[in-house]
């Protein structure tokens, strides 16, 4: 439950993004179900609307939900033992907040396992859905010198600062930033791959070298 | 038109990676350092995105007092509280207060 609560900002925070990008409200909540991972929607719609190249914006949203891989690969040996409907179905609902819940119960009787997983995932899926279009309904009310859209990035940081467990991750989060920052000029805002490809080099490299 | 494309190309572009390891390849283990590169992934790119988002059309960064602290105050409240209720909370709370003043 307080992995849902923690979504509401979040959701209205992509509402948000919506309304300022001017894609039109329709488009940007067809986001919602279809691509249903909020941060790189969010990434995905604020890019577009900031007049970034489409094909900059697609690669950094695609960029940042890599690491869904991670759960993919984590839950692979535990959907080994599940029927195919559910192991191509499964993975649509794969969010931060499902994988955090299900991988306690990897272990579980796969039957068990997955009438969880299929409970967990319907709530994420129905509370998502209507919560970023109640934000669609509810955000032109706020008056735009609050400059909400800054929540944006305040909620990133909160997010890196909490991804953090390690050093090399911190090492990763700072130099990514600092390799954007000096790249910041580049066309099409390309300095934001860049500087993303530099971080994931130097946690690589910080990974090794603090394993000597 | 082009945004609701760019929708589908990211979705698709999701699916696949929630499901590659699960689907593809769910008899084969996984070399080790491969997850553990992905690990890092996350916090490069977030924090590189934060930046992209303050670089205005001149293709500057632009950050003032109220920026920075900002991010400095969420980041603190982020890394006690570990809740990110709060941590927008705090970060525009500071940014509200001292954009009165900057």
């Amino acid at each position: 439950m307080p992995l849902v609560v923690s979504a509401i900002p979040f959701a209205l925070v992509v509402a948000l993004a919506i309304t300022e990008s001017g894609i039109g409200n329709l488009i940007g909540w067809s986001s919602a179900p279809i691509i249903f991972a909020g941060a790189a929607q969010l990434t995905l719609i604020t890019l577009l609307g900031t007049g970034t190249a489409v094909v900059a914006a697609v690669s950094a949203a695609l960029v940042i939900n890599a690491r869904h891989m991670m759960y993919s690969a984590a839950l692979a040996p535990t959907f080994q033992k599940q029927p195919k409907w559910f192991r191509w179905l499964g993975p649509y609902a794969l969010l931060d907040q499902t994988f955090a819940l299900v991988i306690l119960r990897k272990d579980d009787d796969p039957k068990d396992f997955r009438t969880y997983y299929l409970a967990a995932s319907a709530t994420f899926i129905i509370f998502w859905n209507t919560t970023v279009a109640l934000g669609l309904m509810v955000g032109p009310v706020v008056p735009e010198s609050w400059k909400l859209e800054f929540a944006v990035p305040v909620m990133f940081v909160g997010i890196v600062v909490m991804s953090i467990d390690h050093h090399p991750k911190a090492v990763a989060a700072i130099v990514g930033a600092g390799a954007s920052y000096l790249f910041a000029g580049l066309p099409n805002r390309a300095g934001l791959l860049v500087g993303a490809l530099f971080g994931i080099v130097a946690g690589v490299l910080a990974d090794r070298w603090s394993e000597r | 038109m082009t945004a609701f494309l760019a929708i589908l190309a990211v979705g698709f572009g999701t699916y696949v990676s929630r499901s590659i390891f699960i689907i593809a390849l769910a008899d084969r283990t996984i070399p080790p350092r491969v997850v553990r590169a992905l690990s890092y992934v996350g916090p490069a790119v977030l924090s590189a995105l934060i930046v992209a988002l303050l670089v205005d059309d001149s293709g500057s960064v632009s950050a003032g007092v109220a920026e920075v602290s900002a991010f400095a105050a969420g980041a603190f409240v982020g890394w006690r509280t570990r809740n990110l209720i709060y941590t927008v909370l705090a970060g525009m709370a500071a940014f509200w207060l001292l954009g009165v003043w900057f």
